[in-house]
């Protein structure tokens, strides 16, 4: 074959490539194409495995020559490829319009109580301070809950905490004081110690929005060398800024408890009237939030620590009044009657 | 305890301090004062008596006029405005100056006078009118209705008490008074008084006490000293630690009649219903020195005395009240012969009540053992002011006391013709009362309340309170008085005192020392909250009080409250999910379709045998789930609700989440031992999770109990909602619940670790078996076991593709398991893989007659 004939060949079957390239309308027709010319048994390729047959004189010219026209074709194709994805895919994306501004689906999501979570926070901000988590039973023994907590059987104290008893046996109530843990633990540890315990308690009172006959408490005992009332003042302080992650005012008022003294209230100032008093805070401008004092001398002997050698500090404070308080929640029957519509606002 | 601020004022001087200021000093110095209300209209100075002077009409107002009134002789008159039409020159008139407080005539609210401008003119003050200073117009000639306060009417200044400037407030008909609700504590008996309370409110001010007003002896004298004709004369006392003193006092020429309007009115202003001149008297007594007292109508005593001793069982009393009441050793009586006139320190008895025929009387004052009125008081349910003050102690020494300040009142208030008999004092036992010493160490102030208190100033705080201070540095010994023996006994009570006196914001905070490692908390709660939650599952809290008839009650195991609040919160409960399955009602009752609850919590069981040092009940934290409904929810197209399958498959997530050591446990169905014991569950559709080893023996728990959760193998259940009980509890759609023992279950959980990430090829396979259930149930849980059993050490996954059966009726069902292999290195061959397959086919067709299709 002659150089002229060969190129003529070559340049008619370029021609008719790229424009049968040109005209296809869709990815399909143009792999076809792709295959008709550049596959393995395509036309080009073929023509190309002919270069060997040629005229030694001719063949680097034709090899030219034939590579030329597979880059065209291989161009062309690549080119059309683009453009013909780009058209095909603009016109499903407009097939694809949704309005984004429908709600996404909503998967129910799990929401921690809040008795649980004012729990956890307390935990957490004395857990910091080196306090442990301890545990006690609820169906107690009056020497716990009593006795052993300097309150016996003729003292007054008694009465105010209408106590529920049980059909386990004659001393068998149950606690209406978280108080019975720090008796459990300091009978079976040695100080120092620090813990703190969160549980349930029981008040045979009839229920209103501000009294529900078990709620929570979380106690918390420390006892160690040298203890002493300023140490109480400033681990509760410490602790009341924490929880409501601001500062607060507050005062400790003298108090009576059996099994502390000198015992405490903690007030804080009224956060709903900034102490100028209001209905939460019955006028006074000052809330109550948790009771406090020094171990009572008795109750360190009556578990065997000498309290010549060690001192420490008692305190206990109810989850719900700090939680209606953090959460302005004003009915305690909220916490128990798990409507789903109050548990997912927490 | 209500607190009169008047009453209070005869016992310490309160001059310059208000009601509001002694209201704090007493709550921080613990007595709390809860709230301080008024009594009559809430006036404050300067109100003062002035004198009009001139009147002209006001520029710029028709009704308006101006005064020129004096408040002072010699002085300028004050500019002051008016709106009244009844004000003439020379009248003598109330003026509240600038910073004074007055009613609001219009609406009773408190008026604060400023001096300011009235239309463009200024005014000093405001001339008052009767309702601005707090008295009822009908007092007034109605005339005035309008007008100004006109304090000489009748044109003539005659009364001197009308000096210009004096105050006004002594003029008026009512005085106001303030209340202070004082919060009793329970170990201060001796502060449930008004004298008590004054000894703290002089202590806390450092003010001095007021000596009494009155001497019994000196109104005797005056009545002619004559003694009683009655023959009454003994008091007896069968034990002297139930009442260690009485003090007897016969008194006649008595008529009965309404009280003195000053004694009515102060027990009106703190609540107290007045009943006649004597008993508002004992009363009255009662609440000024924390003395009971009670007054007997003589005529209805047949004997010469009256015994304090124990009751008898057979014997009854008609209280005061008119209810008769039962009594029994434990209580302490007065008797008149064989005749119970009272119940000692509770309440007296009707027969013997003072009545309008009384004209003698014996009055009681006594001291009774705080702990048998106490005892006496919650047998009979009955409680009284007096039981309140005899529970918290009272002071021996000062019996003696109030027998003559009663006295003394009734001889003045209640004689007939002026010609009361006031008899001696009949006593038993002895009101001399050791006084308490205790030593206190300076050291021990330090050290317990971390500052230093000089011994100068301890005796400071302490001497005003009745205290005898002595000595100096380390060792001071205190006396103690009569009134605080009862809590002040040790050292500790001492150091208390000073704490308070010397008030805690003298207490410097600091911070304890660390001498604490801290043990890691246990995260177990924590992430099965966070799966929990995770899944879609909210948390509540439940009652653990629950009723009587709550489904699923091991009566024998039952721990009961004997004194419930209600048929509600009776028993405490063995399971958490009858609670959740009433809130699923309530939420679905309000709406709500889709409830997912879980609750962690203790269940309570009474020990079958009480261990030693045991509270004889065992508390196991349960962790238990309800799911109804749907989880997702979507436009245009709704997701399925949940079932059983997606229920024990959060249950399966939660294992995980816990890294609980799947083998070591297995899915069963449950027993139907176990189901009746739950009656709420499907006893078809609910899996028990159990060990798949024998426990170790655990002496509350045995393993061939048939409840659930007394087994020490069974860990738990997960199933569907019994239709029936469903149906009973109104629930709207299928529910689905779950409950752990999480205490056992955390005994499972695994410490994680890294396997390694294999490079080597899986090989996966599929198993399909052929079973037909006729003769013997096949569960995919037995499969699995005898799949993992053969499968080899390569084996990794197994995993259930499909169930098919016919129809549901069949017995005959097939069952596609994808079984995974790799070699942690190596590549298996097909060979190897042929081998396992062969064994695992084998033990199927062998142990649950499996067959395979070739």
């Amino acid at each position: 074959m002659e150089a002229q004939e060969f190129e003529a060949k070559i340049t008619a079957l370029v021609a008719s490539a790229l424009s049968a390239i040109d005209n296809t309308a869709d990815l399909g027709s143009l792999e076809n194409l792709r295959v008709q010319y550049l596959g393995r048994e395509g036309e080009l390729t073929i023509m190309l495995r002919g270069l060997s047959t040629l005229d030694k004189a001719i063949r680097p010219k034709a090899g030219q020559l034939g590579n030329q026209a597979k880059i065209q074709i291989e161009q062309a194709h690549d080119g059309r490829r683009s453009h013909l994805y780009d058209s095909t895919l603009n016109q499903r994306l407009a097939t694809e319009v949704i309005d984004v501004t429908t709600p996404g689906t909503r998967c129910l999501s799990g929401h921690i109580h809040p008795l649980s979570q004012i729990s956890n926070e307390i935990i957490s901000i004395f857990y910091s301070m080196g306090f442990t988590v301890a545990d006690g039973p609820e169906v107690e023994t009056d020497y716990y809950n009593f006795d052993a907590l300097n309150t016996p059987a003729s003292h007054p104290a008694r009465d105010e905490q209408d106590t529920f008893y049980t059909n386990i046996g004659p001393s068998s109530l149950l606690r209406s004081q978280t108080s019975t843990v720090q008796i459990r633990v300091m009978e079976n540890t040695k100080p120092p110690l620090r813990i703190i315990a969160p549980g349930r308690v029981y008040r045979n009172e009839e229920v209103n929005a501000r009294k529900y006959p078990l709620f929570h408490q979380v106690e918390g005992l420390l006892i160690d060398k040298d203890v002493n009332f300023g140490q109480l003042k400033g681990t509760l302080s410490a602790f009341i800024q924490a929880l409501f992650k601001k500062p607060v005012k507050i005062r400790f008022r003298p108090d009576f408890f059996p099994f502390t003294e000198p015992s405490a209230e903690l007030d804080s100032e009224c956060p709903f009237c900034s102490g100028k008093g209001c209905k939460t805070c019955g006028g006074r401008g000052w809330l109550e939030l948790l009771g406090c004092g020094m171990v009572d001398p008795n109750v360190l002997k009556g578990v065997g620590i000498d309290p010549e050698e060690w001192s420490g500090f008692a305190f206990g404070m109810g989850l719900e009044r700090l939680a209606m308080l953090k959460y302005d929640i004003n009915d305690i029957r909220n916490f128990y009657t798990n409507d789903m519509r109050f548990l997912e606002q927490f | 305890m209500k607190l009169s601020f008047d009453w209070l004022s005869e016992f310490v001087d309160l001059s310059g301090l208000t009601a509001h200021q002694v209201a704090e000093k007493l709550t921080m110095g613990a007595f709390e004062v809860e709230e301080v209300t008024i009594i009559g209209p809430d006036l404050e100075g300067p109100i003062v008596v002035g004198e009009i002077i001139e009147i002209h009409q006001h520029p710029n107002a028709d009704k308006i006029r101006l005064t020129k009134t004096r408040i002072k002789e010699g002085e300028e008159p004050l500019d002051i405005v008016c709106g009244a039409a009844n004000i003439e020159v020379g009248q003598i008139i109330p003026v509240a100056l600038p910073g004074a407080k007055v009613v609001n005539r219009h609406d009773g609210s408190a008026l604060l006078i400023k001096a300011s401008a009235i239309r463009g003119v200024k005014s000093n003050g405001m001339l008052c009118s009767p309702p601005e200073l707090g008295i009822a117009k009908n007092l007034q000639d109605p005339g005035q209705d309008e007008g100004i306060w006109i304090l000489n009417k009748n044109g003539n200044r005659a009364a001197s008490e009308l000096v210009l400037g004096s105050d006004v407030l002594p003029l008026l008909p009512s005085k106001a008074d303030y209340i202070l609700h004082v919060e009793p504590r329970s170990n201060r008996g001796d502060a449930l008084s008004v004298r008590g309370l004054a000894r703290e409110v002089a202590a806390l001010f450092g003010r001095p006490l007021k000596k009494p007003d009155w001497s019994l002896a000196d109104l005797q004298k005056s009545l002619g000293e004559k003694t009683p004709a009655s023959k009454f004369s003994k008091a007896i006392v069968e034990s002297s630690s139930d009442c260690p003193y009485i003090a007897l006092r016969v008194m006649e020429g008595i008529e009965i009649g309404p009280s003195h309007p000053a004694i009515a009115a102060r027990l009106e202003a703190i609540g107290m219903r007045t009943v006649n001149n004597v008993v508002d008297i004992t009363n009255y007594v009662m609440h000024e020195l924390g003395q009971p007292l009670h007054a007997y109508d003589a005529k209805h005593l047949k004997s010469d005395n009256l015994a304090v001793r124990r009751a008898t069982n057979a014997e009854t009393i008609t209280t005061i009240d008119g209810k008769e009441r039962k009594l029994n050793s434990e209580m302490l009586a007065i008797a008149d012969d064989d005749t119970i006139v009272g119940v000692a320190g509770v309440m007296g008895g009707k027969d013997s009540e003072i009545s309008d025929q009384t004209t003698a009387l014996v009055l009681e004052a006594a001291c009774f053992a705080p702990a048998v009125v106490r005892r006496g008081s919650r047998l009979l349910g009955l409680s009284s002011d007096a039981s309140l003050r005899f529970e918290r102690g009272i002071d021996p020494a000062s019996v003696r006391h109030a027998s003559e300040r009663a006295a003394f009142l009734i001889a003045q208030y209640c004689s007939k013709e002026g010609k009361a008999i006031v008899g001696p004092l009949i006593e038993a036992g002895s009101n001399e009362v050791e006084p308490g010493q205790v030593t206190l160490r300076s050291s021990q102030i330090k050290r317990i309340l971390g500052i230093e208190v000089s011994p100068e100033k301890i005796i400071d705080l302490l001497t005003p309170l009745g205290f005898a201070v002595k000595g100096e540095g380390e060792t001071i010994e205190v006396s103690v008085p009569s009134f605080r023996k009862e809590d002040v006994k040790r050292e500790i009570d001492l150091i208390e005192e000073v704490c308070r006196l010397n008030g805690y914001d003298a207490i410097v905070p600091s911070m304890p020392a660390a001498t604490m490692a801290v043990a890691r908390p246990d995260d177990t709660l924590d992430l099965a909250k966070n799966s929990l939650t995770g899944m879609g599952l909210s948390e509540a809290w439940l009652s653990s009080l629950v009723p009587a008839d709550q489904a699923g009650i091991d009566k024998q195991l039952a721990v009961e409250v004997l004194n419930p609040l209600s048929k509600d919160h009776q028993l405490m409960r063995q399971s958490l999910v009858p609670g959740l399955i009433n809130a699923c009602g309530y939420n679905q009752d309000r709406g709500r379709k889709d409830v997912w609850l879980f609750e962690y919590g203790r269940v309570y069981l009474k020990e079958l045998q009480k261990e030693n040092k045991s509270t004889g009940v065992r508390e196991d934290n349960h962790l238990a789930g309800l799911v109804s409904g749907q989880r997702f929810k979507s436009i245009n197209q709704n997701s399925p609700a949940v079932d059983y399958s997606l229920t024990k498959g959060m249950v399966e997530n939660l294992l995980t989440s816990l890294n609980i050591d799947e083998r070591k446990l297995a899915w069963r169905s449950i027993t139907d031992s176990e189901s009746n014991s739950l009656p709420w569950l499907h006893p078809y559709r609910t899996a028990v999770l159990a060990l798949n080893r024998p426990a170790k023996p655990n002496p509350n728990k045995d393993a061939s109990a048939t409840s659930l959760f007394e087994s020490n193998i069974t860990l738990g259940y997960v199933g569907e909602l019994h239709p029936r009980f469903a149906d009973s509890k109104g629930l709207r759609d299928k529910a689905f619940v779950f409950e752990l023992d999480i205490d056992r279950l955390k005994k499972e959980r695994k410490q994680k670790k890294f396997a390694g990430i294999a490079t080597s090829p899986e090989i996966v396979r599929d198993i399909t078996a052929d079973f037909d259930a006729t003769d013997k149930d096949v569960s995919y849980e037995q499969v699995s076991k005898l799949i993992w059993k053969q499968g080899g050490s390569n084996l990794q996954v197994v995993e259930l593709v499909s169930v098919y059966k016919a129809n549901a009726e069949s017995k005959k069902f097939s069952m596609t398991c994808r079984l995974t292999f790799q070699h942690p290195s190596e590549t298996l061959t097909n060979e190897e893989i042929d081998k396992v397959l062969t064994t695992i086919r084998e033990s199927l067709s062998r142990d649950l007659a499996a067959s395979f299709r070739l």
